[in-house]
């Protein structure tokens, strides 16, 4: 089986590091399960 | 079902078979049948990976799961975001720049050739029996509508998706998922609309999502730690992360899909986007599995959904005991319901507490009457156990959505379980190719026979998945079903690969060890305690690494 070629590695098309785009999703895992949260408290 | 609804479903597949079809062209070396050459762009590995989770279960399992027990499944996948930036950060470059074909063959460079067939076949049983699952659950649908066999639906939906798959490679599968996500979105919103306006028009959407509250429905969140418990914030976060973390990390079926990216870039912005997009998703669509239920508390629901199983108990001793039964609280519950609201409106808090505490008594009485059917059900020789959570949603989609939208939920629903199967199946071929027949068998041939020999895999994975789905009716609600089999392996291949990037100390037969004892602890569990399978994954991932590092810090030359 051929090997496929070399793999390059880039910075993300935003936030210009990866670390800075993980951070992110966190971020954005956190606001929603908080939404969530109240969600389920407001309708409970 | 009628004729527009027949020209909508036969028209959808149609396209969807031929478009994978055309685009199975140029498929003629192992490299582009298996990896699609590594040139995948993000968009579309994103959405062929999010396609193989969103098959057929999601709409029928997922939909009855909130029906049944609220939308506290979405807790699930809290871990999975955390798992993505995990697998981002480790797991992908290291893949990308093994230039392996499957996870397994970088567990041989990295440990030995056992560690590596262990995982391997680990990987084969657990996926060989979720393939089953997967294609069982549209024979359910076709049993619903057309009042056919499962075994003879399963038969014929496996056939197609076989064929399907041996013709074409990980591209074809990969742009027919494309395809067939943005079919999917289609599906989810016109189900909602179409719930929300079959309502009562005395019944607003605010309306409906405050019966759903008080029913308990809308239960997205849930604080409690209890390890027999399967969903909470803290099983999800914890067991959640796990799972995925195994599931993206360590299965080919997952793995294969971004290994087909042109860029390591390329393949993290494929896992992040299903990382912020399928929280959302789950959510909209245990969302509409509530919106059901309250479609049903103004319309009557069978008592059980399946209608065999209904058709079965009216002629048993005790089922005309059940249906008064079950009718009186569903009066009691649309009287007690219209109160609630009333009440509500008026910002009556006194008459809003006492409506509440009715509508919950009718609705655990329905529940009541429901768990009697059911008994009677097992009474008259039918399954253990018996759940008929499948199919909740089928019959609300067979009986009250209109013409032309019924062929296009069903075409959503048979088009995903082909795509998710086709995905899988292929990836056990990859796995039976390169991690055993290439490995053990004919170590040199030519491009040309692993060609073919992956094409004989695939149609012997088929036809495996096909065998194994005769069974899957008889291990409950289906959404439940497949992570569970996952679980029972998950844990093992996910601590042989913490061991593999994370502890460099740890040599290849600590590892296999390892692997083994993670894999008893796991089955032990599962065979004498009540804990959920949730935990299963974090159970088998620590005793596979502690059993390691216990035999590497013996100091036994053998075992470092």
């Amino acid at each position: 089986m051929p090997q496929p070629g070399p793999v390059p590695d880039q910075p993300p098309p935003f936030l210009r590091t990866w670390r800075r785009v993980y951070i992110g999703v966190i971020v954005y895992l956190v606001l929603l399960i908080a939404g969530f949260f109240l969600f389920t408290r407001a309708y409970q | 079902m009628r004729l527009a609804d027949w020209v909508v479903l036969v028209g959808t597949l149609t396209s969807i078979v031929a478009y994978g079809l055309y685009r199975s062209r140029g498929s003629n070396t192992v490299d582009r049948y298996l990896l699609a050459g590594k040139t995948m762009p993000w968009y579309a590995m994103a959405l062929s990976i999010m396609a193989t989770q969103a098959s057929a279960i999601t709409f029928i399992s997922t939909t009855g799961q909130s029906y049944v027990d609220g939308m506290r499944f979405v807790q699930f996948y809290f871990g999975l975001p955390i798992a993505m930036i995990v697998i981002c950060a480790t797991v992908v470059p290291l893949f990308q720049r093994a230039k392996v074909y499957t996870a397994y063959e970088f567990l041989e460079k990295r440990f030995d050739a056992k560690t590596r067939t262990l995982a391997s076949i680990v990987f084969l049983c657990q996926r060989g029996l979720s393939a089953g699952l997967t294609i069982y659950a549209p024979a359910l649908v076709l049993t619903a509508i057309l009042g056919w066999p499962e075994r003879a639906t399963t038969l014929v939906m496996g056939g197609v998706v076989v064929t399907y798959t041996v013709l074409g490679g990980i591209k074809a599968v990969t742009w027919s998922d494309v395809q067939q996500m943005c079919i999917i979105f289609l599906g989810l919103v016109v189900s909602l609309v179409t719930v929300i306006v079959l309502l009562p028009h005395s019944v607003s959407f605010r309306d409906a999502a405050f019966l759903a509250g008080a029913a308990g429905r809308l239960n997205a969140v849930t604080t409690n730690f209890d390890w027999n418990d399967r969903y909470n914030l803290w099983s999800g976060l914890l067991g959640g992360t796990f799972l995925f973390l195994s599931y993206f990390g360590c299965d080919q079926s997952q793995v294969q899909r971004y290994l087909t990216g042109k860029s390591i870039e390329q393949s993290r912005l494929s896992l992040l986007f299903n990382a912020v997009a399928k929280i959302p998703m789950q959510a909209f669509i245990l969302f509409i599995g509530a919106m059901v239920f309250v479609f049903y508390v103004f319309i009557q629901p069978p008592v059980l959904f399946q209608q065999t199983a209904l058709t079965r108990i009216q002629s048993v001793e005790g089922y005309t005991g059940v249906a008064a039964d079950y009718q009186s609280a569903f009066d009691r519950r649309r009287n007690a319901a219209s109160a609630l609201l009333d009440a509500h409106h008026a910002h009556d808090s006194a008459g809003e507490a006492r409506g509440k505490s009715d509508y919950r008594a009718a609705q655990a009485a329905m529940d009541a009457a429901r768990s009697h059917a059911a008994q009677l059900v097992e009474r008259s020789g039918g399954e253990k156990g018996f759940s008929d959570t499948n199919y909740i949603f089928l019959t609300f989609v067979t009986r009250y959505l209109p013409t032309g939208i019924v062929g296009l939920v069903i075409a959503v629903i048979l088009a995903a379980t082909m795509s998710a199967s086709s995905g899988e199946i292929n990836s056990l071929a990859t796995v039976t190719v390169v991690d055993i027949y290439k490995r053990y068998v004919r170590r040199d041939a030519s491009d040309h026979h692993y060609l073919a020999a992956s094409r004989w895999a695939t149609l012997f994975w088929g036809i495996y998945a096909v065998v194994f789905a005769g069974f899957a009716g008889r291990l409950g609600p289906l959404i439940v079903a497949v992570n569970k089999v996952g679980s029972l392996f998950y844990g093992t291949l996910l601590g042989c690969f913490v061991l593999a990037i994370g502890i460099r100390r740890v040599r290849g037969t600590a590892a296999f060890v390892g692997m083994l004892a993670g894999e008893a602890a796991i089955l032990a569990t599962a065979a004498f305690t009540d804990v959920s399978w949730l935990w299963y994954n974090v159970i088998g991932c620590a005793v596979v690494v502690a059993v390691a590092l216990a035999l590497t810090r013996s100091a036994s030359p053998h075992y470092s």
